[in-house]
């Protein structure tokens, strides 16, 4: 069906020419999923525009072909491919809050594809679409077709681009990350809907993402791809149980398990290698543990037992798992605080309510008197919670349930309406901002977007040193050693304190932002999010650093987090949050073995997983499609 | 969504080569910043003495551009105004800075009533013509460059402060106000030192453009006779003395006017360059999230 053969992109950039991908070899059978999986900047991406020939202008292809039914749309003139996107490709992006023209009703966008390939009128395209929209399970699909996108919630949009993309009948669908700006419930049904539609049309699908666990429940093969390159392809299940190439058992060992909690998450070291100059040797070596002298050599991909794999030693490592590599240092006895649990609460709060007005509702008189009611949302209702010393308690919810809210009230970055907070013994609500001195010195955050959170006119060392000096924490001569013991506790080399943030990674930058709320030595951290927008194998070193500084600090979390398998990694006890509402709360293993709420069952079942049963029975997932 | 090279290269940002534009408009507004601070030094002859023997001589050997009615060297006098008019021009620009920028960052990040107020504020300047603004100050008391100055300043508040307070209410969300918030830093230090500084880029490009328009306003109330006043050398001011001579000496006129137009373009080219140059550093920075 498709074919991509020895493919090579670069991409000219202000800092030179970049190779995105380097002869990569593909094929897509006819009816089967073909998954592309790998981390940011593995070129994953640029395989999907260059299928769809959409590749953007500072795009050069020095080699290779990409044959869809023996045509070669590289070759292709713009038109002809132009009408290949059309009718016999369909195109799912990632973002369905962007995609979607806002000014546009759902159906005319559905159908639009219709009248300009298919010479269909504008009403007979709307017709169809309804159709279309049906077949995707939206429930009242004409409602819907007249909708425009604002009204729909995101999975609804996904489940309209979809349709859209089916519009056409194409035989080939290409989905870049389509579940990653979803929750996970609407992740689940959106999975099922593509599975149904596979089986239903004998589609052949090339799907995109950086998820393991989605991979698993709708691939038949898998290509792994590191730095521009695949190293290693072969049958799902194979794959994902039995990785061969190092950089597919790291990107596995790396993935935190619900249900089988470990002290460490194994995390990849290093980054990749510098992509102007790609290295001759293995692509991987620098981040190799198994690395030998032949690693320096070339690598090229090998059949090993019906799959391809790109190393040396592959045979030799069949058995060998990952290292998890046990910090020296960080494997003390715990300290007396973690064991204390019974002591007074570090954080305590009581009926704390928080709710914002969205709009004003319809004229209507009260007497004579002309009132419009507050049209509200409750994101914080009615929460008690406790935290105790060293204590991590998870904060689980999809978007919108109020999880970052909370956090913030506590902090007192969003002013409550009702309620009590008590942090470190004193009672921090109800007081004047000049009078919570001593609880902004206690209690830090560290936020999600390490991009946004560091001012990116400040160098490393004046981010950390500010508020050592904002609270006096050290004389003014001792800072810059402060500053180097802080670098030294999330491990970061001490020459990066004169670098700016955009010098740095996005790990070390979420380093930095971890040292800053350490730096008043607090008692207790809000973490919002604080691995969300990090690849898998950074996500495991720096969820490592911070269960490795709750031990030696003593310091409490409320870890924010919709990745439960992350949660359920480091938290001692869960709290799941659902409609401004905590639903359920205990010890995490509890939860995430026995849960007692419907939500959080819901919620549990479904998480994509790299582990237990293979495949969930699809079921015919429809949502209540009342537009809102 | 750009595809993904931008990740491969974390370590060095890469450096850009400098847009032409910014040459151009470096080596045009740099030549005769020059020229004018140098201008006491070099200028051939003296700018303000009178000799009515050598009135209304066209460009000559001895007087490069030809002398005016009262028998001066329209290049000396054209050297000194320089420093007149660019340094009215950037009086006025620092004035605007000084008064609509602190306007700006007070409303983009209390918004509510102050942005209300400060911004309805600015509607009220901006509905003044700004010619009637100088006339009206200079009628009353007796005209200045300084108070033409300070006049064209009070103008341009309203573009600097709107300008301010958009960047402002981007800024004001991003997480590391936040985080000077959870370290109860004051309102002051955030405004000045977490926000000031990633506003600088956008404010400074405006700003030199509002130069320009500065000189251009300022050098129009004195072609009115409202700002430097006789025998000073300011551009407008020698343009509108010499609008009576057009038809028999058309240089005393010309050379002011040409030096103003190569003025303004030089600084828009400064301007423009130092967009391309500095904006999309900050997009690249700040829109990654």
């Amino acid at each position: 069906m498709l074919i991509i053969d020895d493919l090579t992109v670069r991409y000219r950039t202000a800092g030179g020419e970049i190779e995105a991908l380097s002869s990569v070899s593909l094929k897509a059978r006819r009816g089967s999923t073909l998954a592309l999986v790998g981390e940011s900047g593995s070129g994953k991406s640029t395989i999907a525009l260059a299928a769809m020939g959409l590749l953007p202008a500072e795009a050069s292809v020095p080699s290779g072909r990409i044959l869809f039914d023996g045509a070669d749309i590289l070759t292709m003139g713009a038109e002809a491919r132009r009408q290949l996107r059309g009718s016999r490709i369909g195109l799912v992006f990632q973002d369905p809050f962007s995609v979607l023209n806002p000014s546009l009703r759902i159906g005319d966008q559905v159908g639009e594809g219709l009248v300009h390939h298919r010479s269909f009128t504008p009403d007979a395209a709307f017709e169809r679409a309804i159709a279309l929209l049906d077949e995707v399970g939206i429930v009242n699909p004409e409602a819907v077709a007249k909708a425009y996108p604002h009204e729909l919630s995101g999975g609804m949009r996904q489940r309209a681009l979809i349709a859209g993309a089916l519009a056409s009948e194409p035989e080939l669908l290409i989905l870049d990350e389509p579940t990653t700006a979803l929750d996970v419930t609407i992740e689940a049904q959106i999975l099922d809907l593509l599975e149904n539609l596979r089986a239903r049309r004998g589609l052949t699908m090339l799907f995109i993402s950086h998820n393991l666990g989605v991979v698993r429940r709708i691939a038949d093969e898998v290509a792994v791809l590191y730095a521009g390159q695949i190293v290693e392809q072969g049958a799902t299940e194979d794959v994902l149980q039995r990785p061969a190439h190092p950089y597919s058992k790291g990107l596995l060992a790396a993935i935190p398990r619900i249900g089988r909690k470990t002290a460490r998450l194994a995390a990849i070291p290093g980054r990749l290698p510098d992509l102007r100059q790609p290295p001759a040797s293995c692509r991987f070596v620098s981040r190799c543990p198994f690395a030998t002298d032949d690693s320096q050599a070339p690598q090229s991909l090998r059949d090993i037992g019906g799959r391809l794999v790109r190393c040396s030693s592959a045979e030799a490592l069949r058995e060998t798992p990952w290292p998890v590599q046990a910090e020296a240092d960080a494997v003390g006895s715990p300290s007396p605080a973690t064991q204390a649990v019974t002591a007074e609460p570090v954080v305590s709060v009581e009926h704390l309510t928080k709710s914002f007005v969205l709009g004003r509702g319809k004229l209507r008189f009260e007497g004579w008197r002309p009132v419009r009611d507050a049209i509200r949302i409750r994101p914080v209702d009615d929460i008690s919670l406790t935290i105790a010393p060293g204590e991590v308690v998870g904060l689980v919810g999809e978007s919108g349930s109020g999880k970052t809210t909370l956090g913030r009230t506590i902090l007192r970055l969003i002013e409550a309406d009702s309620g009590v907070i008590r942090i470190g013994g004193e009672t921090v609500s109800g007081q004047p901002p000049s009078a919570l001195e001593a609880m902004r010195r206690t209690a830090q955050i560290v936020f999600q977007n390490p991009d946004s959170s560091l001012n990116p006119r400040k160098t490393i060392r004046e981010l950390l040193g500010r508020p050592i000096a904002r609270f006096g924490l050290a004389p003014a001569a001792d800072i810059p050693r402060r500053v180097d013991e802080l670098l030294d506790l999330v491990r970061l080399p001490v020459h990066y304190a004169d670098r700016y943030p955009h010098q740095m990674s996005g790990g070390e930058k979420q380093r930095v932002g971890i040292a800053r709320a350490l730096a008043t030595q607090p008692r207790f951290i809000v973490c919002d999010e604080p691995v969300s927008a990090l690849d898998v194998s950074v996500q495991a070193a720096i969820v490592n650093l911070l269960a490795d500084l709750k031990d030696r600090l003593g310091v409490a979390y409320l870890f924010i987090s919709h990745d439960i398998s992350v949660v359920a990694h480091l938290a001692d006890r869960v709290a799941v949050m659902h409609h401004g509402k905590i639903v359920e709360v205990g010890p995490a293993d509890t939860i995430m073995s026995a849960p007692s709420h419907p939500y959080t069952i819901r919620l549990l079942s479904a998480v994509p997983r790299v582990d237990g049963p293979p495949h969930a029975q699809p079921r015919a997932g429809r949502e209540a499609a009342v537009p809102a | 969504m750009s595809p993904e090279p931008a990740a491969a290269t974390p370590a060095k940002p890469p450096r850009k080569p400098m847009p032409l534009q910014l040459k151009a408009g470096l080596a045009i507004t740099g030549t005769i910043l020059l020229l004018g601070l140098l201008a006491p030094w070099i200028a051939p002859h003296p700018w303000d003495t009178i000799s009515m023997r050598t009135r209304f001589l066209a460009p000559n050997a001895t007087y490069w551009l030809g002398t005016d009615e009262y028998g001066r060297d329209v290049l000396s006098r054209l050297l000194m105004g320089a420093r007149l008019s660019i340094g009215m021009g950037v009086a006025a620009t620092l004035f605007s800075l000084a008064i609509g920028v602190p306007m700006g960052l007070a409303a983009g990040y209390f918004r509510g009533w102050v942005d209300e107020a400060l911004m309805r504020l600015a509607d009220v300047l901006m509905a003044i013509p700004p010619i009637m603004l100088g006339l009206l100050v200079l009628a009353v008391t007796p005209p200045a460059l300084w108070k033409t100055a300070l006049a064209v300043g009070f103008v341009y508040i309203p573009p600097i402060a709107r300008l301010a307070r958009s960047v402002t209410l981007t800024l004001a969300n991003e997480e590391f106000v936040q985080a000077a918030k959870a370290r109860a830093e004051s309102t002051s230090y955030i405004l000045f030192r977490e926000i000031l500084p990633n506003a600088w880029p956008p404010l400074i490009v405006e700003a030199s453009l509002r130069v320009t328009y500065a000189i251009l306003l300022g050098s129009a109330l004195s072609f009115l006779g409202l700002g430097a006043q006789p025998p000073s050398s300011d551009w407008g001011l020698m343009i509108s003395e010499a609008r009576s001579f057009l038809d028999r000496a058309p240089w005393i006129a010309l050379a002011p006017g040409l030096a103003m137009c190569l003025l303004v373009i030089g600084i828009n080219l400064l301007g423009d360059g130092a967009r391309e140059r500095l904006d999309p550093r900050l997009k690249a920075r700040l829109g990654k999230a």
